[in-house]
Formats: structure tokens, C-alpha cells, sequence
């Protein structure tokens, strides 16, 4: 077990940043916290850095209670958010600052930091100062600087928030292999559930202070356990609905007119709050078949690889997303909706 | 291993307090430390035993707890435990010996036990105590660390012991040497003669027609009291400076005027002149012989006046001298003003005046309002102008000098006039900071600013222009006469050229056994450059370590902390000097005379304006780039060192610079403090300017600039630029 939470809480003054949560981070995993913004994943992050103290609770890295022990006691290293590369050193005397800070001689702080460069892909940059070096390659020497020192923890602040979309893909691409590769455990931060969903084994997800969630990238997905998760997980149509019990796996969702099966061993009868996945809906012309939602279309917007569509139904207005783009509806169209059980998911009361 | 650091500091901290306590003399000594004549008499003198010897063979028992805290803290230090309990021991026993401490030194002086309830409580004492020495203050400082590790070791300042003892060092010193001082002036003006509670008499002191009289606003020639005239004058002088700063301000920022090098260097003169330049170079114009009057005479056969003694003198004089201090300040507030915001002011259909009106002065108030304090409480604090020009315009801090110095050496009306300066000067703090409010318009973003500064409207440039140029030169010229007033035999009869005040001041002979240093300005010349020497890095040091304490650390009590630093900024020089005369001129801080309570008296009064400098420098270096060090594996003594020192190499020559310069030219605080052995420049200049000797004084302060121009450049050269890379870096960066 590389990082353990016990019920940890953090305060600042009358504020509470952090309420109360308990984790597990396996050893070789990445890990991702994610969360709106203002949730507490920085704060958390920051807590197993040991840059804040935990005003409660206890933290183990490494099997070892670090709850009380400040940033450099601790076995951990941490990528920023804004790189905090020192503008004043160039980039090998970057990257060998926490080795020499160690206690390695000049000699062989030079040799690691050179093998660091080259993981990274940064072989014949050492005499650069920061400053003459892209946001990619600032990144990278960042990584290089963290990995290192081969510390038991390898905290990611927001890594990729300064970078274009393009480069942001390839830059998570190169992150996820060094992780595999080097067999690190990696605590990542993140607000971007997409990029979170694309580089973790398993996503933690926060809100408000505490946890919401946490599962690998799929279960979180297909398996909302509130309407928040639902909402921020990809996006959802949240509508009411009548749940019905069919036998242990299965309950019938009845909404409007329309009645779904769907596969849930936990969710209670009666009324409750049903998310529906924009990509389950399938928008055909009306009439449809038997069973189907009635709807009329409100807004069509083209987007290239598909459209999306408002539609106003019995059920409330729902936002669908369809692949054919060659003959769309328009608005004022009478359409039918077919939605798919995968996509229909029980999330609560 | 890194953990184990702290426990093994405590081991070692403890030690070295008991072998201070066990072989150094725990009371000050006559004579000093390096005589030597102390070691034979650490057991059996009363007069130079070690703390562990006063308990054992002279009865000092009060001492014996102190002691017992610092071996409770060895004990704890060396047992085996947690982290949490070693540093929970630590505390409590280390705290109990502070405290015990602080009890003994001030329950017990030079005449047994300072209160009447101690002597019912505990009987007479036959022993006395005398100031603390070497030993005394090991302990001390021993106890104050182990406090830190105890607190780092239970897991405040993020478990850091460095940044504790860096915390509790400041805060002590802060408590020691600027509040404590300041307690005792409030004590001794509720305190007669024979240093009895006499509440009324406070009363008494300061409802006198002296301080509080109106009658000149009534006419007649009737005088106003010299509250009043303090209150007047720093009011028109605070505003005089913002208004005058304002305006030069504008003009190097807003317009494109051509001669923007010349101002900035305007501003640094008064800077490194000694405050009472200014007021010498008004006689040498204005006084009685001085040019205009003499001129007047020979042309038109009028009467040579006095009238530049007095409030008309003093005000001029504190103008020249304390506007480029304003301009300072405004200078960074009108680019502080975002182009952008302007900018979009001026899409909105804004003209330019309009965009000026109501977004950029606007947006300048909290500076204009810093701005004002500034010149108000320079004003009040200045003592050379008003005893050069005040003629029988008395002020508090002169007043506060008469009392002091003079015939009539009345300790309680000093404080009592001293305790009145320092409401007028936290009065007009707090009302600037109620001004300003707690939400300030910090428009200096991390973020680049690409927008273009709105140029000025055309009547605000042209009375800026009117209003700057014309006193601009007049500086200049005033400045000039002061340099020529050097090189002649006496100014206003014999315009002789002449070298022979700087003859007299700075004669060089040489003997059969090497130069002898003849000139009369020699001694207080080399004991100011000494003393200011010590204490420039002294207050560097101090600031910016509060400075970093107070931007980069979060822990309880740092907004406190900051508040106490902001603080003695307000309080004028006069009162720290006059404070430092009352608190340590008995036990347990006896150093009255010597050349320390000089340069401590520098240090704190001038560190308030290094933690400025380095707050406002700190800030602007990304907090990022210090977490990254110190996941990195840098510690927080080796963060300071290898990464935020470099990059704040502009604000450690600043804090150096102005630590020097202020020690050199300062005069208001150390007027109360100097010895015969301990004379500095400035006081003795201004004796040379009572005395009339016009010559040799500004001979000595051109002198004193150009030791100072000459200092500035060695402390360039030697801390030198940082380094950043050939292309130019934003050291900002963002945190969600």
C-alpha cells in the first residue's frame, strides 16, 4: 500500500477543505483524484505531499505514519501545476537540485539527472534555461525532476492545464507509458474527466470535500452511484421516473409512456431520479416503435461527427447526441426516442 | 535519518544551554566579555558567576527552576519517544523555563523585588540583580529553540523546525526590542519621579495650554500648542507630498516626457541625504544672511527677516526632503494600474479624461492614502528640519528632545509627550487602513499585461508638468547651494573659495608612528560607518526572513505577526528612541551607552521597511517554485538558500542599502541613545548647525553622500543580478 488516508480532515479557519476521507493508493497504480473545482483534490494531493498538515485524521506513506512530518521528511515528489521550474538554474541543475539535496555528489547527481533527461526524451537540452524551452519540454523536465529522486509517490498537480489540446493528448499518452514502463504509483489531479478516465486505473472522485466515488474509469461511468456523479461523469439527462422490480438483476423504468428494462441489483421501487446518457438515445422518426418516447425536437446543432439535438418529451427536455448526420431532424419534428438499457442508469431517489 | 533531525537539534541545543549556564557569567559584566578577567571568578564572584554558581554559593534560588526546565528538556530530548510526545515535553517544559524566565528578570532588579505584593509575598530580599549577560542570554535564546523544536516536532510550521525557530526569532525580537520598549513608555507616563502609579499625573502632564493651545489660529500673534503645530504641519505635509508625488509620478509614467532619467535620480538624492540637508540649504537661501535677504538689502535696502523660522521653514523643508519618498511610493501604484482595465474603460465609450476620473484615481486611492501616511508620519517623526528651521515653532519630537536632554530632564513628560506622538502616528495608521479597507484593488496579476498605458489628458499633463518642473529645479538648486555652502568661507559675509572645512573635519596628519587621524569629524565618522555597518546586514537578514515568513509560511499568529511589523513601521523614530532609553537603561536589559543598543535601535527601526521590500519581492516569485523544493527533498534553511535568496538578489541590495543608508542618516531616534564614545555623524552635525557652524556641517553631509553613493555601488557589485536566462521570464505562475 503506497499512501493511506484515514479519515483525514483539513480546516482553515471556520472552513472545512477537506472532510473526512479515507483512501488507498496500491503500489504500481495511478490513481487519479477528480472533482469540480473547489472540491478538495488539490488539498488532498497537497496533504500527501506534505505541503499542508492534516488538521485530522492519520497518513501513511510506504507503510510509514507521515501525518505529522513536512514535505521533505516524506518520501514523495510532486509535478506542478505551473511546472515550478527555477528560472535562476538551467535544466540539468533543475533536475539534479533534489538529488544534490539528497546528498549525492555532484558527479553522480549529473549522471542520474542525464539518465532522468533521457527518459523524458530531453537528451540535448541540459544547458537550456527554462525559459528558452516550449510548455512540453518545461513539462517534461518537470517529470524528469520528480522521477528522479524514485520517490514511493509521484504526485501530478493539474500536469497538463497549461498545455494546448493537441499537445494535452500526447502529453497524458506520455505520462501513462512512463508510469507502466517504470512501474510507478502515481496520485494524479484533475478536473478534466476525460483526461482523468484516459490515464487511470482508478479515478477517485470528490465533491465538496468528500469522496463521491471511486472505481476504475468504467465503473464510474456505467455505474453511478448519485445523480452528481452521473451529471459530472460524462454528460446525462437527468429525469424522474417509476422503478419497478422484476426479479433480483433486472427492474423495469417507466418513463412516460415508455417502459425500459434494465439490469440493477440494487436500486429500490418506487420514484426516483434516472440518468439517461445522451449517446442511448436513439432518435428515429415518428411513429415509432411500440414503447417508444414521443418527443419534438427543440434545438439541432451540427457538430461534424454527429449532432446533437434538444428534445422536448413527456419525460422532461432531453439531450441526445446521433451519429447520422446526413439526413438530420429539424427543429419542430416530430421524432420517437428508443433508448438503449446501457445507457439508463437508477442514480438515486 | 532526515527525521531524526530535529531530536537530535534538541539534544544539542539543550546542552549548549547548560554548559552556557554552568561556565559563562550569567550577569552582564562592566568590563565585557573579552577581558578575559571573568574566568577566575566564575564560582566565587558574585559579580561573574555562571547561573549554576549564582544558585549554589550566592542565593540567587529564583534561578534554580530555569535551570531544571533546560535539564527536563535534555531528558526529553534523549529519552526514546514518539515524535508527538518528545515535542509535547519539549514544549511544556521548555515554556515553564520562559516563562520562569521572563518572571524572575522582571520581578527581581537592581533594588530586590520590583512590586510591593512580591516583597509581602516572598519577604525582603538581600540580593539584588543586574542586567542580563552572556550566560543569561544563552539560556534564553537556548529555551526560545527548544520552544521551536517542540512546536515543529508536534507538527506546526509543517513540521519544520527551521521555519519555527525562524518564526519564534522574529516574533521574540519583535517583542523584545520594539514592543516592550513601547510598553515602557505607556508605563512611564502614568509614573512620577520616584516611579510610583500616578495616573492623573499623565493628565496633568498633557492638558497643558503648552500642548493644546489654539490662539494662533485666533490672530493676534498668540502661539498654538505643539500638538496642534505637529498635527498642522504633518497634515500639510502629507498631503503636500502626495500631491507633488503624484504628479511626478504621472509624468515619468504617463507622458512623454524627455528627461524621466534626471527625476529618478532626483528621487534617490534625498535618499542618501542626511534629513537635515534640505532645512541647512533653506538658511543658506532664506535666513537671516542667507541669499534672497541679503539680495533684498542691497537692491532695495529692506530689513534682512527671520521669517523662514517657523511653521512656513519647516513645511517647505519637509516637502523637499519627503516628496521623492511619495514619489517612490506612487510610482509603483500608477503602474501598478492595469492598462487593460483602462483600456477597456476606453471601449466603453469613456473619453480620456472620463477613463482617468473614474478608473484610474480610482483605482490609485489605496496608494494615494499609503501615500499620505507616509508623508504624515515622516512628517511627525522628523527632527532635524524642525530644530534647524523651527525658530519658536516647537513640535512634539523637538519638545520630546528638551525633555529629555535638556534642563529640565523630566522622564515622565518625555513619555507622556512621546505617548501622544505615537497616537497621532497609529491614529492616522489605523484611519489609512480603515481608508483603504481590507479589500485592496492589487491589480499586478501573475498574468502578462499586454495593454498600452493610457496617456495622461491633456490638462491633468500640463499641471502635472506646471506643478513638478518648477520644484524639480528648485530641489536641484537648493541642492547646489548646499555643495557650493562647502567651499566657502562664511556664507553670507566672506564668499572666499575655501577648502578648510573639510580641512578641519577630515585633517589627516602624518607622525613618526603612522597617520593621525587629526580632523574633527574622524571619530563620529568611523563609529557611524561601524555601527551602520553591523546593522545593514542585521536588518537585511531580519526582514527578509520575517518577509519570507510572513508570504510563504502559514501558521497561527502570522497575522499577527504581520500586524506588529506594520506596526512599528508607524511608530516615529522619537518615540523607539526615547523608549529605548527608558526600557534598557535598568535590569534586565542594561545596555545604555554602549555602541549594541545603537545598532539594535537601527535594526528594528529600519526593519519594518525590509519586510516590506522583500514581501513585496517574494510575492511576485511563484509559491510553486519553493514546494518544489521542498518535495524535492530541499529542506526549508536550503529552499531559502539555493532558491528564493538567488531570485530575490534586487531586494536583498534594497533592504542592505536602505539598512545602511537609514543608519547613516538617521537622526531622530539615536539623538536620544549617543555617548560621548558612541557619537555618530548625523548628531553631531546637527550640534555643528545650532552651534552656527554651517560650513563644516554640510561639508561633513557631502562627505556622508558620497560614503554612500560609494557603499550603494560595493553592495551592487558585491550581491550582484540573478540570473534568469537570456530571454526575459515571467516568475509568475497560477494555482486553482
Amino acid at each position: 500500500m503506497s499512501v493511506e488516508f484515514q479519515n483525514v480532515v483539513k480546516r482553515y479557519g471556520r472552513a472545512t477543505a477537506v472532510a473526512g476521507i479515507s483512501f488507498t493508493v496500491e503500489s504500481g497504480t495511478l490513481v487519479t483524484l477528480l472533482g469540480p473545482s473547489g472540491c478538495g483534490k488539490t488539498t488532498t494531493l497537497r496533504m500527501i505531499a506534505g505541503l499542508e498538515l492534516p488538521s485530522e485524521g492519520r497518513i501513511a506513506i510506504a507503510g510509514r505514519d507521515v501525518t505529522t512530518l513536512g514535505a521533505t521528511q516524506r518520501d514523495v515528489s510532486m509535478v506542478f501545476q505551473s511546472y515550478a521550474l527555477f528560472p535562476h538554474m538551467n535544466v540539468l541543475e533543475n533536475v539534479c537540485y533534489g538529488l544534490r539535496r539528497s546528498g549525492q555528489s555532484r558527479a553522480a547527481a549529473a549522471k542520474h539527472a542525464r539518465e532522468g533527461l533521457l527518459q523524458v526524451g530531453l537528451k540535448d537540452y541540459e544547458e537550456r534555461q527554462p525559459s528558452e524551452l516550449s510548455g512540453g519540454q518545461q513539462q517534461r523536465v518537470a517529470v524528469a525532476r520528480a522521477l528522479v529522486l524514485k520517490p514511493s509517490v509521484l504526485l501530478f498537480d493539474e500536469p497538463l492545464s497549461n498545455l494546448d489540446a493537441r499537445l494535452r493528448r500526447q502529453m497524458r499518452e506520455e505520462i501513462r507509458e512512463l508510469q507502466q514502463r517504470l512501474g510507478l504509483t502515481v496520485v494524479y489531479v484533475t478536473h478534466d474527466q476525460q483526461e482523468a478516465m484516459a490515464v487511470s486505473d482508478r479515478i477517485i472522485v470528490m465533491n465538496a470535500g468528500r469522496i463521491e466515488q471511486q472505481g476504475s474509469p468504467r465503473d464510474l461511468y456505467e455505474r453511478p452511484t448519485t445523480p452528481f456523479m452521473a451529471r459530472f461523469m460524462g454528460e446525462s439527462n437527468p429525469v424522474r421516473g417509476t422503478v419497478r422490480r422484476l426479479d433480483p438483476e433486472h427492474v423495469l423504468v417507466q418513463l412516460g409512456d415508455s417502459g425500459i428494462i434494465v439490469a440493477d441489483s440494487t436500486a429500490t421501487e418506487g420514484e426516483g431520479t434516472v440518468a439517461i446518457r445522451p449517446e442511448a438515445i436513439a432518435v428515429e422518426a415518428a411513429p415509432g416503435p411500440a414503447g417508444a418516447l414521443a418527443g419534438t425536437i427543440a434545438k439541432a446543432s451540427y457538430l461534424g461527427t454527429h449532432m446533437e439535438y434538444s428534445i422536448n418529451t413527456a419525460a422532461g427536455d432531453l439531450f441526445a447526441t446521433c451519429p447520422w448526420v446526413d439526413r438530420p431532424f429539424e427543429v419542430g419534428n416530430k421524432v420517437s426516442l428508443v433508448l438503449s438499457s446501457r445507457g439508463v442508469i437508477v442514480v438515486g431517489r | 535519518m532526515i527525521s531524526r533531525a530535529p531530536v537530535s537539534w534538541s539534544t544539542a541545543w539543550s546542552a549548549v544551554g547548560l554548559i552556557a549556564a554552568i561556565a559563562l557569567p550569567w550577569y552582564a559584566l562592566q568590563e565585557g566579555l573579552d577581558s578575559g578577567a571573568w574566568i577566575s571568578g566564575l564560582w566565587s564572584s558574585e559579580d561573574y558567576a555562571s547561573g549554576l554558581a549564582q544558585i549554589v554559593e550566592h542565593g540567587k534560588w529564583w534561578l534554580a527552576p530555569v535551570l531544571l526546565a533546560l535539564v527536563v528538556c535534555l531528558g526529553a530530548a534523549l529519552m526514546p519517544a514518539t515524535r508527538q510526545r518528545r515535542g509535547t515535553l519539549l514544549l511544556i517544559a521548555s515554556t515553564t523555563g520562559l516563562l520562569l524566565f521572563v518572571a524572575q528578570a522582571l520581578g527581581i532588579s537592581l533594588h530586590g523585588w520590583t512590586a510591593g505584593w512580591l516583597t509581602a509575598l516572598f519577604g525582603e530580599l538581600d540580593t539584588r540583580q543586574v542586567g542580563l549577560g552572556a550566560g543569561g542570554a544563552v539560556v534564553l535564546v537556548t529555551l526560545l529553540s527548544l520552544l521551536s523544536i517542540g512546536l515543529a516536532l508536534r507538527g506546526n510550521f509543517g513540521g519544520d523546525a527551521f521555519v519555527a525557530g525562524a518564526a519564534t526569532t522574529v516574533a521574540a525580537s519583535i517583542v523584545l526590542f520594539t514592543a516592550w520598549p513601547i510598553l515602557r513608555i505607556l508605563v512611564q507616563a502614568f509614573q512620577d519621579g520616584d516611579g510610583l502609579l500616578a495616573p492623573a499625573l499623565l493628565v496633568e502632564r498633557l492638558a497643558t495650554e503648552k500642548i493644546w493651545s489654539l490662539r494662533c489660529l485666533s490672530g493676534g500673534g498668540g502661539r498654538c500648542g505643539v500638538a496642534w503645530n505637529t498635527l498642522f504641519l504633518a497634515l500639510g505635509c502629507g498631503a503636500g507630498t502626495t500631491a507633488l508625488g503624484l504628479a511626478f509620478a504621472l509624468i515619468v509614467t504617463r507622458t512623454s516626457f524627455g528627461f524621466k532619467k534626471t527625476l529618478r535620480v532626483l528621487t534617490v538624492l534625498p535618499i542618501v541625504t542626511p534629513p537635515f540637508v534640505i532645512g541647512l540649504a533653506l538658511i543658506l537661501v532664506f535666513g537671516r544672511s542667507g541669499l534672497v535677504n541679503q539680495f533684498l538689502e542691497w537692491s532695495m535696502g529692506i530689513e534682512p527677516t527671520r521669517w523662514i523660522y517657523g511653521f512656513q521653514g519647516v513645511f517647505l523643508a519637509q516637502l523637499l526632503a519627503f516628496t521623492p519618498v511619495a514619489f517612490l511610493v506612487l510610482i509603483g501604484v500608477v503602474e501598478g494600474v492595469s492598462p487593460t482595465l483602462e483600456e477597456a474603460s476606453q471601449t466603453l465609450r469613456a473619453d480620456r479624461w472620463a477613463t482617468f476620473a473614474t478608473v484610474s484615481l480610482p483605482l490609485m486611492r489605496p496608494g494615494l492614502a499609503n501615500a499620505f501616511l507616509v508623508g504624515f508620519i515622516e512628517s511627525i517623526a522628523d527632527f532635524g528640519n524642525p530644530i534647524v528651521l523651527g525658530g519658536d515653532y516647537g513640535v512634539l519630537s523637538t519638545e520630546i528632545y528638551f525633555a529629555v536632554v535638556g534642563a529640565q530632564l523630566d522622564y515622565g513628560r518625555a513619555a507622556s509627550l512621546a505617548l501622544l506622538l505615537l497616537i497621532f502616528a497609529l491614529g492616522a495608521f489605523f484611519l489609512q487602513r480603515h481608508i483603504v479597507g481590507t479589500g485592496s484593488y492589487a491589480t499586478i496579476s501573475g498574468k502578462g499585461d499586454s495593454g498600452l498605458p493610457t496617456p495622461l489628458p491633456d490638462a491633468a499633463r500640463r499641471a502635472a508638468i506646471w506643478v513638478a518642473l518648477p520644484w524639480a529645479a528648485f530641489t536641484l538648486i537648493l541642492y547646489g547651494f548646499a555643495f557650493v555652502g562647502g567651499f566657502v568661507k562664511v556664507w553670507g559675509r566672506d564668499y572666499t573659495p575655501t577648502l578648510d572645512h573639510y580641512a578641519k573635519a577630515f585633517a589627516v596628519e602624518r607622525a613618526a608612528d603612522g597617520l593621525i587621524w587629526t580632523g574633527a569629524a574622524w571619530n563620529s565618522f568611523w563609529t557611524t560607518l561601524k555601527l551602520a555597518a553591523i546593522a545593514a546586514p542585521l536588518t537585511a537578514a531580519l526582514g527578509l526572513i520575517a518577509a519570507w515568513l510572513l508570504v510563504r509560511q502559514r501558521f497561527a499568529g502570522r497575522g499577527t505577526l504581520e500586524f506588529a511589523t506594520m506596526l512599528s513601521f508607524a511608530v516615529p523614530g522619537t518615540v523607539i528612541g526615547v523608549a529605548y532609553v527608558f526600557a534598557f537603561n535598568v535590569p534586565p536589559i542594561e545596555i545604555t551607552g554602549t555602541a549594541m543598543i545603537i545598532v539594535l535601535c537601527f535594526v528594528f527601526r529600519n526593519m519594518p521597511v525590509g519586510v516590506r521590500a522583500g514581501m513585496a519581492a517574494m510575492s511576485q516569485i511563484d509559491r510553486s517554485l519553493d514546494e518544489a523544493s521542498l518535495t524535492l527533498r530541499g529542506r526549508a534553511p536550503q529552499t531559502l538558500v539555493y532558491v528564493v535568496l538567488p531570485l530575490l538578489r534586487p531586494a536583498i541590495v534594497g533592504a542592505l542599502v536602505y539598512g545602511f543608508v537609514r543608519a547613516v542618516t538617521t537622526v531622530s531616534a539615536v539623538v536620544f541613545l549617543v555617548t560621548a564614545e558612541y557619537e555618530l555623524a548625523t548628531t553631531y552635525i546637527i550640534l555643528r548647525v545650532i552651534n552656527g557652524d554651517y560650513g563644516l556641517a554640510i561639508a561633513y553631509s557631502c562627505a556622508l553622500i558620497v560614503l554612500m553613493l560609494v557603499v550603494i555601488l560595493l553592495i551592487q557589485f558585491a550581491v550582484g543580478n540573478r540570473r534568469l536566462g537570456r530571454r526575459a521570464v515571467a516568475l509568475g505562475g497560477g494555482r486553482t
